[in-house]
């Protein structure tokens, strides 16, 4: 059966919705993508404020800050605030990463005004005080037990790779929280952490959805316009020198019933020659059956059970991040295989793409599942929210969601291979062996 | 957490929302091929995409072995004589599409997508896979490996070992009580038994296909008909027996030593979806522990801070469903989180909802409903659904109006009926010694220590 020759000869373009960027007074950066398909709409805010800019003793502020969010505004009761949303058919919720962290609803169309004031309100009267303080770092302390403590691989490996591959405080440091970095957290720090970081000069507003963008400018220039503008923020100084040689560590977790691994290779930054052939060069390596590692180390080989990858893996993806990042590979060896040799296997295969490139098969593939991903991401409100939010707030360049397609479609096996060969070499890289308490050392 | 009456002292300048757009699942097209599959197509030209369900009647509890359902599952992304895993990967790949199977109790879905260009192909595959799957020994191999594995780390995880045990505890001999297959069970399984499951289950007349995107639905079943036309099977209905509600007072305590948190899964069995109490059931649910600001949320987290995500849970079977709560919490506060949790229980189930928490939160299911149907992929997945359970897409578009037609009072009748504390059984998985004395004074307790994985 010869499938997909059609596919293969006629090549999609999308057509690319459009966009409408503003910049108010205040500093605020709106982008507005409209899109009158459903009636509904999400509503994204960006504040480029994320785990790297914590204070030292102050281990995860940014995300404890996350959930203060949540507790109310002066005008706006903490009870009140989850029942406006809820009662209006929406949903809400809000992540912190590594360089923003995002809060944000979608509902029906006619709720945007109900949104607008809510996110303005939060932006400038949040109700910060002791009580909820208290509150949410008990709840803090509950969601890192039950995502990391209490359960096999907690963590494992975005939480713990990172504090063993870099070397400096904002990059290395636990990005969940110490709980005694948690419990020494007070007011004031809340007070300055958002007066700092939570202007609407450090700050992105995304809407997607059912409106007319003259009625969303509108919206957006009530309730955003009175915002009053803030100091800018200090520019955290986040870079350092990358490997020069791999430096390989090890985690006993007394769950965990096997082993596993994680390789961390220093990645190229946003804007770099190998920034986008890196994007693809996951997908060749680690999309799916017939990717090289999965093809070659599960089928072939026989030496991992699972074998997965690619920037800020997995809690992220190429743009999503500013400043050094990981290009991580994980692997569950099989039974009887150390994670030494799994490492070594993997080293094996990277090299020959280093060497070879990949086929020009596999990077067609690759390309065509980012189209199609491109395509699926834009049809939801929350993946058109996502993509553009990132963009613009980390990167300053929402317009190249729609571009991306294109960029893909233009990269080579030379630029791919180069890329695989410059970024994912041993000599670049972290490794960090997880094993089951009481077992033997690996290798 | 309600200061005298929900939004009482709410700034008045908050902008109200208008009502909840309708629920539009467009125009269906219907057909059964001769071979009786049932065949429905959505035009929703959103993106140049199409999303494909088939859904099959080989649910894990359809089949007499656990391990051949699980085995089943696995098998079919193996590929066929001619098109063996990596050229499965590879061809959908070149679609720019994606393909996975998942299992529930009564029906195995394929989900696949591709770009609307490369329809017929999707089809072609799906098809293949399907109808000829080949089970390679060898590869086989590997995935029973990965099963295994997949297993002894489910075991250390505490909310598997507990929902495990709550099905157990509430279905009894039933299929949908059975545990996860053992290890041996794993390794003996031959590819005989898998042909004849595959044989018995993968029936065109009791399967559903479902295609949502951007296409032309005359065209496509036209199509779909070619793909799937050849696909034979016997005529036969397949279900699964009638369940009988049962429930244990004491609570299941399984002593996990160590744990810094107390998993506590509280349930029973309820109505199947489409049964008159469903809706009622899933607004009182809502209530309880469905959103942001429910009841679970406000009391055990906003207030006292004893866990993270508290939720109650609703899983639609094909002869029942299972509902409940679930929370983790730390472990020096497992008693008073219980005695909370049976509160919220018992205040649903006796005390009636005022009307303005009622509405808030059929606005949030209907709303969410809106948000899930709006894409491909969504409408795809929610058609297939309730197709699979006998139901159709007039189920989705009328679901807004059966939550209007809720009152209070019916509220509370299904609350005292599935959701009052005297009708549920509850697991906890946690650490004995530091939690049981003080549960102990709020209920009955057995302690069970955690199964242990088989050495591999």
């Amino acid at each position: 059966m010869v499938l997909g020759s059609a596919a293969v000869a006629k090549r999609t373009s999308p057509s690319g919705p459009r966009l409408r960027r503003l910049r108010l007074e205040n500093g605020l950066d709106v982008v507005l993508s409209s899109d009158r398909s459903s009636p509904t709409v999400a509503v994204g805010m960006y504040y480029r404020a994320g785990f790297r800019l914590e204070e030292e003793g102050r281990t995860g502020f940014a995300h404890l800050f996350e959930h203060l969010m949540f507790q109310g505004t002066t005008k706006v009761p903490k009870a009140d605030f989850g029942q406006l949303i809820t009662g209006a058919g929406g949903v809400l919720n809000g992540s912190t990463r590594h360089d923003y962290t995002n809060y944000f609803e979608i509902l029906p169309a006619s709720a945007l005004e109900m949104a607008c004031y809510i996110e303005a309100d939060r932006m400038q009267n949040l109700d910060i005080n002791e009580e909820t303080l208290q509150n949410q770092i008990d709840v803090v302390k509950e969601e890192v037990r039950v995502n990391v403590l209490n359960r096999p691989y907690g963590g494992f490996s975005w939480l713990w790779l990172s504090q063993y591959a870099f070397s400096t405080y904002p990059n290395n440091h636990n990005f969940y929280g110490e709980f005694s970095d948690l419990e020494g957290a007070t007011v004031a720090d809340a007070r300055a952490f958002y007066d700092t970081w939570y202007g609407p000069g450090n700050a992105t507003l995304v809407l997607v959805g059912d409106f007319h963008d003259g009625q969303a400018i509108q919206l957006v220039e009530k309730y955003f316009g009175p915002v009053p503008a803030r100091p800018d923020p200090p520019t955290p100084e986040l870079a350092e020198p990358i490997p020069t040689a791999r430096t390989e560590f090890e985690r006993r977790d007394p769950l965990a019933p096997n082993p596993r691994v994680a390789i961390g290779y220093r990645t190229a930054p946003f804007g770099n020659q190998d920034h986008l052939p890196l994007s693809l060069a996951a997908r060749v390596l680690a999309d799916g059956r017939s990717s090289r590692l999965q093809r070659r180390l599960i089928r072939e080989r026989e030496v991992v059970l699972q074998v997965d990858g690619g920037p800020h893996f997995p809690i992220g993806d190429s743009f999503e991040f500013k400043g050094p990042a990981l290009f991580t590979i994980e692997a569950t060896p099989r039974p009887g295989v150390t994670t030494k040799e799994a490492v070594s296997a993997i080293d094996e295969e990277l090299a020959r793409v280093a060497e070879e490139g990949p086929s020009p098969d596999e990077l067609l593939r690759a390309k065509r599942r980012e189209l199609g991903a491109y395509h699926a991401s834009t049809d939801s409100r929350l993946g058109r929210m996502r993509e553009l939010g990132v963009l613009a707030s980390v990167h300053d360049q929402p317009e190249l969601a729609d571009k991306l397609p294109d960029l893909y479609q233009e990269i080579t096996v030379q630029q791919v291979q180069g890329a695989v060969a410059r970024w994912l070499r041993p000599e670049n890289s972290t490794v960090l062996h997880w094993q089951p308490d009481g077992e033997k050392a690996s290798g | 957490m309600n200061r005298g009456g929900r939004g009482a002292d709410r700034a008045q300048d908050v902008p109200r929302p208008g009502p909840i757009p309708p629920l539009r699942v467009g125009r269906p097209i219907r057909t059964i091929l001769d071979n009786g599959l049932d065949a429905m197509v959505v035009a929703r030209p959103s993106v140049p995409r199409v999303e494909l369900r088939l859904t099959v009647p080989a649910g894990a509890a359809i089949g007499k072995s656990a391990a051949a359902s699980e085995l089943l599952r696995a098998g079919i992304l193996l590929g066929t004589k001619e098109l063996n895993q990596e050229e499965v990967s590879e061809s959908i790949q070149r679609l720019g599409g994606s393909l996975q199977v998942q299992q529930d109790h009564d029906r195995l879905h394929i989900s696949a997508s591709a770009l609307a260009e490369a329809e017929e192909d999707l089809y072609r595959l799906v098809c293949a896979i399907t109808t000829q799957p080949h089970f390679p020994a060898e590869e086989l191999e590997t995935e029973r490996v990965k099963l295994i594995e997949g297993l002894r780390i489910a075991r250390a995880t505490p909310q598997f070992l507990a929902g495990e045990k709550l099905q157990q505890l509430i279905y009894g001999q039933h299929p949908y009580g059975r545990p996860e297959p053992a290890e041996s069970a794993i390794r003996k399984t031959t590819r005989r038994q898998l042909r004849d499951l595959h044989q018995t289950t993968f029936l065109p007349s009791a399967s559903q296909l479902t295609v949502v995107g951007d296409v032309q639905p005359g065209r496509t079943l036209a199509r779909l008909r070619r793909a799937f036309g050849e696909w034979a099977g016997p005529h036969r209905h397949l279900t699964v027996p009638r369940v009988h509600r049962q429930r244990l007072q004491e609570v299941t305590f399984i002593d996990r030593p160590g744990s810094v948190q107390t998993v506590i899964l509280i349930g029973a069995s309820g109505p199947p979806v489409g049964h008159p109490d469903q809706i009622p059931l899933a607004l009182a649910s809502a209530i309880l522990g469905g959103s942001f600001s429910s009841r679970l949320m406000a009391n055990l987290r906003e207030d006292k801070g004893y866990t993270y995500s508290p939720h109650t849970m609703s899983e639609g079977h094909l002869r029942d469903s299972l509902i409940g709560a679930a929370l983790d919490v730390r472990t020096d506060v497992t008693a008073a989180a219980f005695v909370e949790l049976t509160y919220e229980l018992g205040r649903l189930a006796t005390v009636e909802v005022e009307p303005d928490e009622v509405e808030e939160s059929r606005n949030y299911l209907a709303g969410v409903r809106v948000i899930f149907l709006q894409t491909q992929a969504g409408l795809a997945s929610s058609l297939a659904q309730v197709r699979g359970l006998g139901l159709d897409h007039r189920y989705l578009e009328g679901y807004a109006e059966r939550l209007a037609a809720v009152t209070p009072t019916d509220l509370r009748r299904v609350a005292a009926e599935y959701l009052a504390p005297a009708n549920l059984t509850t697991v906890m998985v946690g650490d004995a010694d530091q939690a049981v004395a003080l549960l102990s004074g709020v209920a009955p307790v057995s302690v069970r220590q955690a199964r242990r994985a088989q050495p591999s």
